[in-house]
């Protein structure tokens, strides 16, 4: 036993300097030293109805629930990650267009229970393997979606099962969806029911052509004739049995529909079929032919009715089962959605860490189409879900909780692993004497242990635990005593919590946070971010982007080409997008419509001047594209994705190479002409704008003169170095 | 809908039906043939197979699909399609490379992660060779193979020798360069189907074989950085101008310099300190355990004279090129070696290093450039799907045009065999489109042969249900020649050609098409039977209908709408949202869509027009397929197209004008589009 201790600490070492692909490794030893070691409740769809039932009741009880989930991706195209120039409605297309193209594959949820009599949470742990399936035939689009290698990569990395995924996930309708089914439902029915009357009322006549369609025809008439009169005999007191001959039996069964006699006709050609309908239709107003479906399969029938109001009821009851029995196949694939309604219904406290994503996704797939602004999702949201809590604001915003974390990173294994070592390591006696623990019990089933910790990282039910437990841990060290709180509802309304409820963050990168209550925007007050301080502030009037220029140029060339034109402080940052685009953030707003006009007059007269202007090296190739920021944000708002940025700009059908800001281009125009009149040449307006941008071109080389090197492209190159290392940090944050 | 195995549920019924589970050996082949198009594999009624664990990664224990019992017939030894990934390639690669050198044909066969987003996205009876072609480009680009089943075989009398091999493919960023695809579609019906089979996508996705392009593989090469021998720099043929000679005297100078001072610093034992500060100024660095010194280059003219400088004065030292990032060179890295024998040695390992790095950069696709080089026959069923697939993962991205598209892949595979074409060729196979329907057809018919499978080689216990479509593929051409008569020693002839019996049936990419002569854009025809020929002029696609309609009640409603509906005419669905409208009398398509854009139109038109009827002709339909506009209905695609202005200057160089096209237009139940 002496070993146990020391492996312990030697894993708890490593988790916190090894790499993350080391963990798997990790994992069986710290497996090893925890005693009870059973597995998280992985839910398919072979367990969920029994999962959801006990789930349902966890819910109830919980105080909070912890979610998270795992996606077949993040983003759809490299420009469409979450920039630093990303303006708050632009953040929230890349998060709708995220959501809605990719898949969730993993939900995890954790109900915590505090439990007063053991002074400990008690937490459930579910995995839910989830699988867009399409259970229900329906006409139009099929079902699809979109995988990011790196993602699935990632997935990959970490054991994920897709096996489980996609064999055994559970499939779900989103509210919306069930909605257009049952619509769809209802319509069909009524086409259906139509289709059964038009069949009785007026069944296309056939001229029975062949012989053996007349002798068919006659022989079912008398056949049915005998049936009703035997059944009538029978009616009025008759004891006489049915005599049916053998082959007749097969053919024809007497059953009871929907209590009423009727004939099940078996063995039948659809020509005969035909036949048969017309002979009901022609020479009995008493008998019914009817195709009802059960099992699967279908089955024809003749029915017999005493009356006319008896056939309406008849009809409806008919009418009544399909839909019954659709309703109950749509009620089925609803799925996994109940979860979520679960949620919904229950108003509890749900926990999340840097979850606007994860949200975003549970309204795209659970409720219906994500709105088309931010402003729409957020108000809707709250309605969902009343009481949210994100973990990664809780502790970057809060200064206990900051100081706790030596303002280190905040992802979740971090957090877990610095608030809740206790756990994190499995053991019981925590070394830090300076910070109370909270407990948590993990109960699976009926197993139950109190220093439980067979999860695997990026599995979503163990990431939901982690979460849990890192909000457990930051109540408690706010000094929020769970003893004291006797219901569940009291800790969303806990003041030492309000300045933190629904809050979440829109942009990470940015550090801008929502409030969903109120759907204001909350500027962070404490920069999280060391790095971003070095940004001067984003203008975005003060924006142009520009793609499509030759790919070799750096930013160092661009911001040289275009300080050359406007001098040497016009440009305050160039930001690539990707390889094929950048932002250019100009000093002042005017300069956006300066630079727009004078690209244009570039391009469209080509003499020396224009060739050797400095902005020429930009427009090389033709290709050359500019706009402002708004066209950035309709570019945003496509459902295409192409990997390149300048691809993506020409698949949204840009064709125009310039687009002029249009308020400054009329005080543009006003200047033009005011100029002409000036010189008193008023030809064509065509011409005095021309000669108007040759004098602009005049001005502009006169500015020539200040080409040294700004210090600025120093900096230029640190963001880039800054952007990567961002970048990296965000991947390893998912 | 979508789904696959439903889609396939008509025919499918009927092969099964007609088979025989105690059917001999050689035909079981037969009741293999199950499941529809060759990429979607079959559908579970092969034997029960012993499968080896493959899964030591799950991490669950989700039963293992593979161990499902399936409805079996019997196990079929001689069946075995060994399963390829990441640890065996090579090993596999090995073999492969005689296979396919010593047989006729390959045949191959892909699976894929979906097809058509959208019911109009398949390619339908009325499109064209282009528009089939655009729809393919458009599946190409956005889903992914999982599998590539790659068959090379023979036919010797009356018997195929076949070597599969299924291929599981994954899209890995090996070389963390954002390729080969930063993402990939999946139709959920085509993931489920697959599921069926018992498909692993664990071992795909853990252990899948990457690939680059060829055209990803030259941008991947300037990305990675890695040095190039400089064998393939051009020597100068001008004399060198008074700057090169400066620049000559100066590297020269500098090798000079670095080179003794090298070989002294060899002899010597300095101190670390004084040995780190020489390195510093000398700029000096160490490769492979030998000294080197890189030499900053500022244009390709300067590698040229720096390579030719160290070729004509320095016997012991070796050039490598150091690639800079937005392709061009960088700098010439310049090594030293101790004797000629260590120069060899050193040269000897740069190739194989060269070697190394390009099978880790092209990965599966070695297997593409073997069957490339071998130039033998490629035998595939729906080819043009396949290889619109093969040529954008594995080639470069798809060109715009069909035969932009042909000329490119002829380069590459200048035999291509459909064997769903040559079925069409043979007059009782003319309605037959998927491959077990084909094979029960020929069973039945007189003129069936005994065709034995032969398949020589495989480890025991690899095997798997999968990637069996090739073998299907491989013996259906083997019955289809021996039907056309062409014989073994005939495929055989000579190597670069293809038997000349074969000749007129490569290369033909149109699904629909039975002509062999075809030019594109020429005749189409659907389904053979009473066919009649229609101009796509005649062709004019109608939607805005209120709500869903039946093909025929919109004829009801049609015929007293306007004159031009008193003629014959027809009407099809296209999608829920969209009909297409059949006229057999030439010239009316035109009136209609003048009368129903007039102002002057009256009556029923003019109610259903003003509730929002639309009407275009076939160009409207080609176009919206050349621009790219795939909505989900091809209602709101032919809308949008409309909207497009036209581009006169660009689109009209961009269309090449081809005339109206002939399609051939079947009278009996012909499309029928619903039920597709």
């Amino acid at each position: 036993m002496k070993q146990w201790p020391l492996l312990r600490s030697l894993s708890e070492s490593l988790t916190r300097t090894l790499a993350p692909h080391s963990l798997y490794t990790l994992r069986f030893l710290s497996s090893a030293t925890a005693s009870p070691t059973f597995a998280l409740k992985n839910v398919t769809k072979s367990n969920f109805e029994s999962s959801l039932a006990d789930l349902r009741r966890h819910v109830r009880d919980a105080d909070f629930v912890a979610i998270d989930l795992e996606m077949t991706g993040v983003t759809s195209a490299p420009w469409r990650e979450s920039f630093e120039f990303d303006r708050f409605d632009v953040q929230y297309l890349k998060v709708k267009d995220s959501a809605e193209k990719f898949a969730v594959v993993q939900f995890g949820v954790c109900p915590f229970r505090w439990d007063s009599s053991r002074h400990c949470f008690v937490a459930h742990p579910h995995n839910f393997y989830v699988f867009p399936r399409q259970e229900l035939p329906v006409d139009g689009p099929s079902y699809e979606f979109l995988c990011q290698t790196t993602s699935i990569d990632f997935l990959a990395k970490y054991q994920f099962d897709f096996n489980a995924c996609i064999y055994e996930g559970v499939s779900y309708l989103s509210r919306e969806q069930e909605n257009e089914m049952l619509r769809c439902l209802n319509s069909e029915c009524d086409d259906e029911m139509s289709r059964l009357w038009r069949n009785m009322k007026e069944v296309r006549d056939m001229p029975l052509v062949s012989v053996a369609d007349v002798l068919f025809s006659e022989r079912m008439k008398n056949r049915f004739n005998e049936w009703r009169k035997e059944l009538l005999q029978d009616r009025k007191g008759g004891s006489q049995f049915l005599e049916t001959s053998n082959d007749m039996k097969q053919q024809f069964q007497t059953i009871f529909f929907k209590m009423r006699p009727a004939l099940l006709l078996n063995g039948f050609t659809a020509h005969q079929l035909r036949l048969i309908q017309l002979v009901i239709k022609k020479h009995f107003k008493d008998l019914v032919y009817i195709r009802s479906s059960g099992d699967g399969s279908y089955s024809e029938l003749i029915v017999y009715i005493d009356s006319d109001n008896d056939k309406n009821l008849f009809m409806k009851e008919v009418k009544d089962g399909l839909r019954r029995e659709a309703e109950m196949k749509i009620k089925t694939a609803v799925g996994f959605r109940h979860v979520i309604d679960l949620l919904s219904s229950e108003q509890k406290l749900i926990v999340g860490h840097n979850c606007l994503l994860d949200i975003a996704h549970i309204y795209n797939k659970f409720f219906g189409s994500l709105p088309l602004t931010a402003e729409d999702f957020v108000s809707s949201i709250h309605k969902y879900f009343p009481y949210m809590i994100d973990t990664k604001i809780l502790l970057n915003t809060n200064n206990v909780l900051k100081h706790l974390m030596k303002n280190g990173s905040t992802s979740l294994s971090k957090a877990f692993a610095s608030l809740c070592p206790q756990i994190a390591s499995s053991s019981k006696n925590s070394g830090l004497a300076f910070q109370p623990c909270v407990e948590v019990e993990v109960q699976v089933d009926d197993m139950r242990s109190s220093n439980w910790n067979s999860g695997a990282k990026h599995e979503a039910g163990y990431d939901a635990f982690m979460t849990g437990c890192v909000f457990a841990q930051a109540c408690s060290n706010l000094g929020i005593d769970f003893k004291k709180h006797s219901s569940s509802a009291n800790l969303a309304h806990n003041e030492k919590l309000q300045k933190h409820v629904n809050h979440l963050y829109f942009s990470w990168v940015n550090g801008d946070i929502i409030d969903l209550s109120t759907g204001n925007r909350i500027v962070a007050t404490t920069v999280h971010y060391n790095l971003k301080r070095r940004y001067p502030k984003i203008l975005f009037s003060n924006i142009v982007i520009v793609w499509g220029f030759p790919s070799q140029l750096s930013s160092k060339k661009i911001r040289e080409c275009i300080s050359k034109v406007f001098g040497p402080i016009s440009v305050t940052t160039i930001y690539h997008l990707d390889e094929t685009a950048v932002f250019v953030q100009f000093s002042k707003p005017e300069l956006v419509a300066d630079f727009l006009v004078l690209k244009e007059t570039l391009e469209t007269i080509q003499d020396p001047i224009s060739v050797l202007h400095p902005l020429s090296e930009l427009l090389e190739g033709g290709n050359t594209c500019a706009a402002s920021y708004e066209t950035y944000k309709e570019i945003c708002s496509s459902p295409i994705s192409k990997v390149m940025f300048a691809d993506q700009a020409k698949a949204v059908g840009i064709k125009w190479k310039t687009k002029l800001v249009e308020s400054k281009e009329k005080v543009k125009t006003q200047e033009d002409e005011s100029f002409s009149k000036e010189n008193g040449a008023a030809d064509a307006a065509s011409d005095s704008a021309d000669k108007s941008k040759t004098r602009k071109i005049e001005d502009v080389i006169d500015n020539l003169s200040d080409d040294r090197i700004s210090s600025s492209e120093i900096i230029d190159s640190l963001y880039a170095a800054q952007t990567k290392l961002s970048k990296h940090i965000r991947t390893t944050n998912l | 809908m979508g789904g696959v195995a439903e889609d396939e549920g008509g025919t499918e019924g009927d092969v099964v039906g007609e088979l025989g589970v105690e059917e001999s050996k050689r035909v079981g082949l037969f009741s293999m043939m199950k499941g529809e198009m060759v990429n979607k594999g079959f559908k579970g009624r092969l034997g029960v197979f012993a499968f080896a664990a493959v899964q030591p990664m799950n991490r669950t224990n989700w039963p293992v699909p593979a161990n499902r019992p399936r409805r079996g017939l019997c196990t079929k030894r001689e069946w075995r399609v060994k399963q390829v990934t990441k640890s065996n390639f090579s090993q596999t690669l090995e073999s492969l490379k005689p296979q396919i050198s010593q047989s006729d044909f390959v045949a191959v066969s892909l699976q894929k992660t979906g097809s058509f987003s959208a019911p109009w996205h398949r390619v339908l009876p009325f499109d064209t060779p282009q528009t089939a072609y655009s729809k393919a480009r458009f599946a190409a680009d956005k889903f992914q193979v999982f599998q590539f089943a790659v068959c090379p075989f023979s036919v010797r009398a009356s018997k195929v020798v076949a070597h599969p091999y299924n291929f599981h493919l994954f899209p890995r960023d090996e070389l963390k360069i954002g390729m080969p695809s930063y993402s990939f579609s999946c139709q959920t019906s085509y993931l489920a189907s697959m599921a069926r089979e018992g498909f692993d996508f664990n071992v795909c996705i853990y252990d899948g074989i990457s690939y680059l392009s060829r055209a990803q593989e030259s941008v991947a090469n300037g990305r990675i950085g890695n040095p190039v021998p400089s064998n393939n720099v051009k020597t100068l043929s001008s004399t060198p101008s008074v700057a090169d000679t400066v620049f000559i005297e100066r590297i020269k100078s500098r090798v000079k310099h670095w080179k003794s001072a090298c070989r002294d610093s060899s002899t010597r034992t300095d101190e670390a300190l004084v040995k780190s500060l020489r390195k510093l100024i000398l700029g000096s660095e160490e490769y492979r355990s030998r000294p080197c010194i890189n030499l900053d280059v500022c244009s390709e003219h300067q590698v040229q004279l720096v390579v030719e400088v160290l070729g004509e004065f320095f016997d012991d030292l070796v050039p490598l090129l150091i690639p800079a990032k937005g392709g061009g060179t960088q700098a010439v890295r310049v090594i030293l070696t101790s004797s000629e024998e260590d120069k060899d040695l050193l040269k000897r390992e740069l190739q194989d290093l060269e070697e190394e790095q390009n099978k880790r950069v092209c990965g599966f696709r070695e297997v593409i450039d073997l069957i490339s080089a071998s130039q033998k026959p490629v035998v595939s069923h729906n080819s043009l799907n396949d290889f619109a697939f093969i040529h954008s993962k594995f080639l470069s991205p798809l060109p715009l045009y069909m035969d932009e598209f042909m000329c490119s892949l002829r380069m590459v595979f200048p035999h291509v065999l459909d064997v769903n074409h040559l079925m069409k060729e043979i007059g009782p196979l003319k309605k037959v489109t998927n491959l077990s329907a084909a094979a029960s057809c020929l069973k039945r018919r007189w003129f069936f042969v005994p065709i034995d499978m032969e398949i020589p080689h495989q480890a025991s216990n690899e095997d798997k249900i999968h990637g069996h479509n090739v073998l299907r593929i491989s013996h259906l051409l083997a019955n289809l020649c021996s039907i056309l008569k062409i014989t073994p020693e005939m495929i055989q002839s000579d190597g670069g050609h293809l038997a000349s019996a074969l000749e007129g049936y490569a290369n033909i990419f149109h699904p629909h098409s039975t002509n062999t002569e075809d030019p594109i854009d020429g005749d189409i025809k659907v389904w053979t039977d009473d066919t009649r020929k229609v101009s796509s002029e005649d062709l004019v696609f109608i939607w805005g209908f209120r709500g869903r309609m039946s093909a025929g009640g919109l004829k009801r409603l049609l015929q007293g709408s306007h004159s031009v509906f008193s003629e014959e005419f027809d009407v099809r669905m296209v999608d829920g949202s969209c009909a297409i409208v059949v006229f057999w009398q030439s010239g009316l398509s035109q009136a209609f869509l003048e009368a129903i854009s007039s102002n002057g139109i009256s009556g029923l038109l003019r109610e259903m027009v003003s509730e929002g009827l639309r009407a275009a002709g076939y160009e409207t339909y080609k176009k919206a397929c050349r621009l790219g506009f795939w909505e989900a209905d091809l209602a709101d695609s032919l809308d949008k197209t409309l909207a497009e202005p036209d581009h006169n200057s660009e689109a009209d160089t961009e269309t090449k004008p081809t005339g109206p096209s002939q399609i051939n237009w079947s009278r009996d139940s012909i499309i029928n589009l619903d039920e597709l």
